[in-house]
């Protein structure tokens, strides 16, 4: 089966390179070539059952009724090298560092402005720009604690940035779980391959969680907020505060007493420390934003602001995941690091500039026009695919709004060979590796989220369009003999 | 060669002191809204359970009955819905109906449907606090009860089939948390739910029975007069090994309020209960313990030393009465103190 797999032609194969085996894939490909069709049909079986048995499942919202379902799972694990992985790792560090410098210089000084290195019409039109946070200090000067920053690679195997998450990103407990069935349904390859561990995730997050807390406590209560059971992502709730060991609390068990946050317990008040919030800064305090939020605990920006609870991530960040902010983070790099950019972004094209959306509207085929404010793939408009009338559509959206849009290439993302209606098939992928930083430096842990687009030719990874996910292995290849 | 074990680390060994710390005894803590959802996801369950053997053993004596009307669903109608007295009445001889409004009908709050899809509600909100086989229990027997045509298998001879499944696995649900469940904070509030209910339950269905005799003591019944009443609480051979002789009523009275061994006497539910109210506010120490000890008190003592022989007919009345509002009462107050979050 393994040798009648077909790569797309002027597509980069993560497995593949003109019929040739990558090296990082030979392991996978002789365990894998011994094993007949119908048995993998039955680990693909066999992982599905897993998946469901232990409910990780994700709520999809269709006519107002709530359906569980599995995130599909595909069994062929996706393969990096060691030596890929290290310049993924240093370019996410070096991205994360420019970010954070960037969220305390905004809610400060902001220096940047002042030298012009960003339009300061673009900070002042942003929508998730929080002057409530202006000046608040933030312990050790964190503000991306946790970040799940999306790679893709091109044709010429050139990685990526296409998006930078960096208020709640999910998924980790996916990677987490990927491996695991991985673990149950092909045992002994991991070992046979050289995988790096990803299982401490949930150790590290915890330690950095810990040493947030203010004033040295020696002992802080950590608590993990989530908007309750009807969340998309609260399997990943509970999954993570499982992991910890600590405890998962909705708004209501917080309340606010003389700018403590304290949750209520059988043994009455318990004082918080500090919160991993899964809520969007808009829901997490009536009083200071949404008043109609009944997620959220009333006064609870006024303890942050005392520095009397820490939340993670900063409230804020909003504005430098921005898709239109994106397009400045390697000028960032350049003004806070002073280094050269060691992962490149998409090419951006703001259509405020009249020339910039002048070469667009003519170059429509070429392009993909994204709304600079949502995700999970809504709000997107590819310019090869969509009909006339979407496309003059999104040229009048432009034009009323340029702000809300970006331009950028269509980039036809890698491709890994998926197991689908028992054969081999190439489908499209990118990777989201999750970063912590902790006041003693930045953990990746080694791989992360791989999302497939499972529909034939589709570029779309997200899961509430189609897409499905990977195990994503970091391999140490034995030194060449 | 070594086995696979690390060694026994020993009571005072000096060579583990850093870790030592980290495991000192903290005091339990555990969010309000977790033990609610822990309490109730017990009390639901309970209710169902005890629903479902008064409905069992009703549906299977109600084959042999002479009288059709000795096995009228008309006093557990009356027991487990709100329906008006009317309707009660003219549904109380179809037992199709009568099944159908007692199990899956969504329009009865205490259908087990509603029972199971609330038991389950709060178990999702608490997956973190319960173990992987308790959730799943849950989960399985919220999907029984959803079953595709459930409400036609339950007019026909398919019904005993579905009134035996849903009985064994709520008893599962007893089983697994049983086995799995670390005895803290979380089980000594799902325990005190559970006994609440059941304690209220027990008084309910045994009130039933001695209103349909109006109280009358002194007018000796036959044991199957009885028998409905003992099935229902699983207690028949215990009763028929116990007394051998006197007044069915009063052995009744004796089994179904004072015996210490039947784990559906009020008496010993109190004794539960007390036992777990006791770790509770032994672990939290909350303001307010003390009176809820107190309160719970007089209410255990009035059983513990109340006296069979000295009930008469209108006592009786009174007494399973006014113990239901007395533990009510008690309930309120320990949600008041326990679970006042929202």
């Amino acid at each position: 089966m393994f040798e009648q797999y077909n790569s797309y032609p002027g597509t980069w194969d993560e497995m593949c390179q003109e019929q040739q085996i990558r090296s990082q894939y030979n392991k996978v490909f002789e365990d894998m070539s011994d094993i007949p069709a119908e048995i993998l049909q039955q680990r693909d079986l066999q992982a599905g059952e897993l998946f469901m048995n232990q409910g990780i499942t994700f709520t999809v919202y269709n006519d107002d009724a709530g359906i569980e379902r599995i995130f599909p799972f595909d069994i062929i694990p996706r393969i990096l090298t060691a030596a890929e992985w290290d310049h993924i790792e240093k370019g996410i560090k070096q991205r994360l560092k420019a970010l954070n410098a960037f969220l305390k210089d905004i809610y400060s000084s902001q220096q940047i402005l002042k030298d012009g290195i960003i339009p300061t019409d673009l900070i002042a039109t942003c929508p998730h720009y929080t002057r409530e946070v202006f000046g608040i200090r933030v312990p050790h000067d964190i503000y991306v604690h946790i970040s799940g920053i999306d790679l893709i690679r091109s044709n010429d195997g050139t990685f990526y940035i296409l998006e930078d998450n960096l208020r709640t990103p999910s998924g980790v407990s996916y990677m987490l779980a990927n491996r695991e069935v991985t673990k149950r349904i092909f045992p002994g390859m991991l070992t046979n391959s050289r995988v790096r561990m990803v299982s401490n995730y949930p150790l590290i997050l915890h330690t950095i969680l810990s040493s947030l807390a203010p004033q040295q406590i020696s002992n802080p209560t950590v608590v993990l907020l989530t908007p309750g059971v009807y969340n998309s992502a609260y399997f990943e709730h509970t999954f993570l505060a499982r992991q910890m060991g600590i405890d998962l609390v909705e708004g209501r068990d917080l309340l606010v007493d003389n700018h403590k946050v304290y949750m209520k317990t059988t043994a009455g008040l318990q004082q918080v420390h500090v919160i991993y919030r899964r809520i969007d800064d808009e829901y997490l305090d009536p009083l200071a934003f949404r008043a109609d939020s009944a997620l959220g605990v009333p006064g609870l920006m006024s303890a942050y602001r005392k520095g009397n609870v820490a939340i993670v991530n900063a409230v804020g960040n909003g504005v430098a995941d921005d898709k239109a902010v994106y397009a400045f983070v390697p000028d960032m790099i350049k003004y806070y690091l002073n280094e050269t950019v060691i992962l490149p972004n998409v090419p951006t094209y703001g259509l405020e500039n009249p020339d910039q959306r002048k070469y667009v509207f003519e170059n429509l085929e070429k392009l993909v026009i994204k709304r600079t404010n949502q995700s999970g793939g809504y709000g997107m408009v590819m310019g090869n695919k969509a009909s006339e009338k979407e496309l003059k559509d999104v040229k009048r959206a432009v034009k009323k709004a340029p702000r809300e849009f970006i331009a950028q290439p269509i980039i036809t993302l890698s491709t890994v060979p998926c197991f689908i209606d028992g054969t081999l098939q190439p489908r499209h992928v990118d990777l989201r590796p999750y970063a912590l930083c902790g006041p003693d430096g930045i953990h990746i842990v080694p791989g992360g989220l791989t999302r497939v687009a499972l529909r034939e030719g589709s570029l779309v990874v997200n899961s509430s369009q189609g897409g499905g996910s990977k195990d994503t292995w970091v391999v140490d290849l034995p030194p060449s003999p | 060669m070594g086995g696979g074990f690390a060694p026994i680390p020993l009571k005072g060994s000096t060579s583990n002191q850093t870790n030592l710390a980290r495991y000192v005894k903290q005091k339990q803590i555990m969010l309000s809204r977790i033990a609610d959802s822990l309490f109730w996801l017990n009390r639901y369950i309970e209710r169902a359970d005890s629903l479902l053997r008064v409905v069992r053993t009703n549906y299977i004596l109600s084959f042999d009955a002479v009288d059709p009307s000795d096995f009228h669903w008309k006093d557990i109608l009356g027991m487990f819905t709100i329906l008006d007295e009317e309707t009660i009445l003219s549904n109380g001889e179809n037992t199709a109906t009568a099944l159908n409004y007692l199990i899956a009908d969504v329009k009865n709050v205490n259908a087990v449907k509603v029972l199971f899809v609330r038991a389950r509600e709060n178990a999702r909100g608490v997956q973190d606090n319960i173990t992987k086989e308790v959730w799943e229990q849950v989960n399985h027997l919220y999907h029984l009860i959803n079953q595709p045509e459930i409400e036609k298998k339950l007019t026909d001879s398919r019904a005993i089939e579905i009134l035996d499944r849903l009985t064994k696995n709520s008893v599962l649900f007893y089983g697994v948390t049983e086995t799995t469940m670390p005895r803290g904070q979380g089980w000594n509030f799902m325990n005190l739910g559970k006994f609440i209910e059941r304690t209220i339950l027990t008084i309910e269905i045994a009130n039933a029975h001695f209103k349909k005799i109006d109280y009358q003591l002194s007018n000796p019944q036959d044991i199957l007069h009885w028998r409905n009443l003992l099935l229902s609480l699983s207690g028949y051979e215990l009763y028929l090994k116990s007394y051998t002789g006197g007044n069915h009523n009063m052995n009744v009275i004796d089994q179904v309020i004072m015996k210490k061994n039947f784990p559906r006497s009020v008496f010993y539910c109190l004794e539960r209960i007390k036992k777990y109210l006791d770790d509770i506010i032994d672990e939290t120490k909350i303001e307010g313990g003390d009176g809820l000890q107190k309160m719970f008190g007089r209410l255990h003592s009035k059983i513990k030393f109340a006296d069979a022989g000295n009930l008469d007919n209108s006592d009786l009345q009174n007494f399973l009465i006014s113990t239901r509002q007395e533990l009510a009462e008690f309930s309120k107050q320990f949600s008041r103190i326990y679970f006042s979050y929202s």
